[in-house]
């Protein structure tokens, strides 16, 4: 059976990240017709209390929300931190999503918590390593579990795969999902020089529960994913290409950076919401 | 290049103050370990992991201190950050955490206004997201008996944050806040103060500025420390008994009207 249908992932249509700026737009002045669902950053919700938990509590009763981890460092060598998903089993268990979802990546390093999602080799270690992570991760907080793909920046020497045969790897051994940001495939496409069509070819469609899509800015000489613009026309033409393949998933608009007006982001939803209906039609 | 020293190597270089592009050792570990293209050299790669370093961290404490920014500056505020960050880089998950030692490290330095704004700005970090408690149930306190009340401890509400400062720096925040304009702001002059930061039922964040008497008490309580003991503490260290004796009530209703007292317990 296929992983979107084993584990009845639904989709809940266009979202956007719920941030504290937009609290009052979408708590008390009704949101938008345009956004149907929300994302929260899981680590800004796993504290002791006040406004942001009762601001969750609001948005839960009205919406569906699904926690998208930044933390959790599932690619470092260091061990995984057993307080931090037991944290993250409590809010999930809050919040009962269809799924919860992190990075491929690592965070941690030496002791550190060096706050960025670095990216991993793409080598049989990696494999590996993070294979019985992941398999872990997912039985402990007892939900489906899906790895997104991140910008990078760097390509290593030891690497043996591309990109997506490294993911399509990894879900398959884990059997987890995939959490597909096409923003982030365009970026790495232009700073690493690899085809972007080939990465949204390769990656498994049916493992595939959520697209993301977000703004980047061009520093010259590489591609920065700061999720502070509108979504790029390319970035448009390669969701519709995404979409065509999985069929009908949740799809997510970044932007946390020089984060606009309520409606203007709104906007970027319903443009999302055109895109789509356009590619499935 | 295997992934424990792969990761090691980041650890190394990003938290490395300066870009390291043109340093020749790093060059050539840089070579060994990531390919570089015809737009960035392979060393180059990784110094834009360490210029991300560096944004987020200081603009994290930027926003967690606007005032202290207002007070010393741009530059310097993120010439602070980075001596700070040298001596307590970051190793919890949350960036929430981050400046949680930033009072206590201006307190080693000249200048202990900086410290004590710090401290001002980040009681209120710590009291916004702190776990949430019940006020006080009145009736739960009816049936404890004269007797008993010297044996009782004050549960406090998880939110307060108690501050002895050596300047009003409470006072520069307010000021910053409430000017629109954020006109420059003026340093205040030295004067003990003693304030509580702490989030009302309406999870809104309040300051209270209180008498030197009172404040110990409430700090003694917070230690733990019964109402007796607290009390005989108090009166031994500042020879004012008949005071504290006489006063207590009033507190205790003070207090528990503000929402600070959760429960008492014998």
């Amino acid at each position: 059976m296929k992983f979107r249908e084993q584990h009845r992932i639904p989709d809940l249509g266009i979202g956007v990240g719920f941030r504290p700026k937009h609290a009052k737009d979408v708590l008390e002045a009704g949101g938008s017709k345009d956004v149907a669902w929300y994302e929260i950053v899981s680590e800004n919700y796993m504290v002791g209390g006040g406004r942001l938990l009762e601001n969750l509590e609001r948005l839960r009763a009205s919406y569906s929300v699904i926690p998208h981890g930044v933390c959790m460092s599932i690619g470092a060598v260091e061990e995984l931190d057993e307080d931090y998903l037991a944290r993250l089993k409590k809010l999930v268990r809050a919040i009962d999503p269809p799924y919860f979802t992190d990075h491929l990546c690592f965070c941690k390093a030496s002791g550190l918590d060096l706050h960025d999602l670095l990216p991993l080799p793409h080598t049989k270690e990696a494999i590996e390593h993070l294979v019985p992570r992941i398999r872990h991760v997912q039985q402990t907080i007892e939900k489906p579990f899906a790895l997104e793909n991140v910008s990078s920046y760097l390509a290593y020497n030891s690497s043996e795969m591309t990109e997506w045969e490294l993911i399509s790897e990894i879900a398959e051994k884990a059997d987890c999902g995939i959490l597909l940001d096409v923003n982030n495939v365009y970026v790495s496409a232009f700073n690493h020089g690899f085809d972007a069509e080939k990465f949204i070819d390769g990656i498994p469609a049916d493992r595939v529960v959520q697209i993301h899509l977000a703004g980047h800015t061009d520093k010259g000489t590489y591609l920065l994913d700061t999720h502070s613009d509108h979504v790029k026309d390319e970035v448009w033409s390669l969701y519709q290409r995404a979409i065509r393949r999985t069929g009908a998933v949740s799809t997510l608009v970044e932007w946390d950076e020089q984060i606009p007006a309520f409606d203007v982001l709104a906007k970027e939803a319903a443009l999302a919401k055109k895109h789509r209906e356009e590619a499935l039609r | 290049m295997k992934l424990h020293d792969l990761q090691k190597t980041f650890a190394e270089a990003l938290v490395l103050p300066k870009s390291f592009a043109e340093d020749a050792k790093w060059r050539a570990r840089g070579e060994t370990a990531f390919t570089g293209n015809d737009r960035v050299t392979p060393i180059g790669q990784l110094d834009i992991y360490r210029e991300q370093f560096w944004i987020r961290h200081v603009n994290c404490l930027r926003e967690d201190f606007p005032v202290l920014v207002a007070l010393v500056g741009d530059e310097k505020f993120e010439a602070i950050v980075r001596d700070y960050l040298e001596v307590f880089p970051p190793k919890k998950f949350q960036l929430r955490h981050l400046g949680e030692n930033l009072a206590d490290f201006l307190a080693t330095r000249d200048d202990q206004l900086l410290a004590d704004l710090a401290r001002v700005e980040w009681a209120f970090i710590d009291a916004f997201d702190a776990p949430d408690a019940q006020p006080l149930d009145p009736s739960s306190i009816s049936a404890i008996s004269e007797d008993d009340w010297p044996n009782a401890r004050l549960v406090l509400h998880p939110s307060l944050q108690l501050l002895r400062l050596a300047h009003p720096a409470n006072e520069m925040r307010d000021a910053w806040w409430s000017d629109k304009d954020k006109r420059p702001i003026e340093r205040a002059e030295r004067k003990p103060t003693h304030v509580v930061v702490f989030r009302h039922k309406d999870l809104l964040l309040y300051t209270e500025v209180m008498e030197t008497l009172p404040f110990e008490m409430l700090s003694l309580l917070a230690s733990g420390k019964s109402l007796g003991a607290a009390g005989d503490d108090l009166a031994a260290s500042s020879g004012r008994g008949e005071e504290i004796e006489s006063s207590i009530g009033s507190w205790f209703t003070r207090w528990s009207g503000l929402g600070w007292i959760s429960r008492v317990v014998l």
